[in-house]
């Protein structure tokens, strides 16, 4: 050993490794730990929860196993909703990100409603390959740009193919100058989706849905929508 | 006069209110509804896409007969186009015949013809001009199933199976039903929701 680091050329070489681990480990520590505090207040307050942050043990293989579990579940931190937006767009477009694939859990949530959501909701069901929605779908947005500010909380529910979420979809929006929320319910079996909606509803495309700020359904349409009859129908909600 | 005029008033507001509440629980859809599962259903006739004219009497299976409606453009028709044909050539021994109808008014019946060739569909494709019978059996969307028990009654109406995609099916709704109608049980599951597309009626 002794002969070895004594020949300057390795001698070097070493140093210089040395000099990078230092750098990796220092780069490894929290330089302050004050610094990251603010850092995590701050993201709690724009209304990021984090997942418990996994510790380690020392313990049998049963319980590190346990523990690898416990880790691929929870990760570190999580971001939610994550208030960064990398990519400019030009207003009254859709951007790929903006559309939510939804399963069965989430299309409840959805019906359930946020508690402190007082609008009315309107739902409608659609997809790009129903010709009838397509053909609906100018009366819903000039709809949507009418009713937005008066206090009504409008979401499309797109059927189409999960592998259609970044082309087929946002292209059909975009075409219609569309800016509502809309969510891709992605489901294999529909029938318990469409019956969580509505028992006496079969799947018949497009169907529209208006309820009132409990949650009861005051208005529902299967087919294409008469303009009329639906803002009728939400003008007696919003004026409640 | 006048000593009339408030009840009379009342009366009125009654017959409003009433007329609201009845309005208010009328089905929710422009099209007639389906009959109900155990209906005798009527004997029709249409052309295929030839021309010639069939009645459902002289297609109908021995042991029963399964009524699709279905289209040439509609993605999740067309997505089950190998299925129906799978259930037509399964079943045929076993009594029973499938059928097909098009009842799409934007789809002539040269159009029907060629895409049944190119598809390879071998069973019988009525076209139903009109829209005539899609009405009368209540029909909105392809592609959307009506199978007759042998006496010609509605045993199951609905959809095929739960996947879009093959690959992904759990429940083989029709299947499930014929295989109970020819072993002559009570079929357990008599209707099915899915998605599909809209039958383009005449206006």
């Amino acid at each position: 050993m002794k002969s070895i680091v004594r020949q300057p050329a390795i001698f070097a070489v070493g140093f210089v490794a040395s000099f990078f681990l230092g750098f990796a480990a220092l780069a490894q520590t929290p330089s302050d730990s004050s610094a990251k505090l603010d850092w995590l207040s701050y993201a709690k307050r724009l209304g990021h929860s984090f997942e418990p942050r996994p510790r380690g043990c020392f313990c049998d293989e049963d319980c590190y196993a346990a523990m690898l579990e416990r880790q691929k579940s929870q990760p570190r931190f999580r971001l939610q909703n994550p208030p960064l937006k990398f990519k400019a767009e030009p207003a009254g477009s859709k951007s790929d990100n903006d559309i939510r694939a939804i399963d069965l859990e989430g299309l409840k949530k959805v019906l359930q409603r946020d508690p402190n959501d007082k609008r009315p909701l309107l739902l409608n069901f659609w997809a790009t390959w129903c010709d009838p929605c397509r053909e609906e779908f100018p009366d819903l947005v000039k709809l949507d740009a009418d009713y937005k500010d008066k206090g009504l909380n409008f979401i499309a529910v797109s059927l189409d193919d999960i592998t259609d979420i970044k082309s087929e979809v946002p292209k059909f929006l975009n075409q219609m100058k569309a800016t509502m929320p809309v969510v891709l319910l992605n489901v294999n079996d529909p029938e318990p989706a469409i019956k969580v909606v509505d028992p006496t509803w079969d799947g018949q495309l497009p169907a529209t849905f208006l309820y009132d700020k409990e949650g009861k359904v005051v208005f529902k349409h299967f087919g294409k929508i008469k303009p009329d009859e639906l803002r009728a129908a939400i003008d007696k909600e919003i004026k409640k | 006069m006048k000593k009339y005029a408030l009840p009379l008033f009342l009366g009125a507001v009654l017959i409003v209110a009433f007329a609201a509440i009845a309005g208010s629980g009328r089905n929710a859809s422009d099209l007639p509804l389906p009959p109900a599962i155990g209906t005798m259903i009527d004997d029709f006739t249409l052309p295929d896409a030839d021309g010639a004219s069939h009645s459902l009497a002289s297609l109908k299976g021995k042991n029963g007969t399964v009524v699709i409606f279905i289209a040439t453009k509609c993605p999740i028709s067309n997505g089950y186009n190998d299925r129906m044909e799978k259930v037509f050539e399964d079943y045929k021994a076993k009594g029973i015949n499938v059928i097909g109808i098009n009842s799409n008014s934007t789809e002539p019946a040269a159009e029907v013809k060629s895409h049944a060739a190119e598809k390879g569909l071998k069973f019988t494709i009525l076209k139903d001009d009109g829209n005539k019978i899609a009405d009368r059996l209540g029909a909105t969307r392809t592609p959307e199933v009506y199978l007759l028990d042998a006496k010609g009654k509605l045993a199951y109406h609905g959809r095929i199976d739960n996947s879009q995609k093959a690959e992904g099916i759990t429940s083989n709704d029709l299947r499930d039903a014929l295989d109970q109608v020819i072993a002559g049980k009570a079929v357990t599951k008599t209707d099915g929701a899915a998605f599909g597309c809209s039958i383009k009626r005449v206006s």
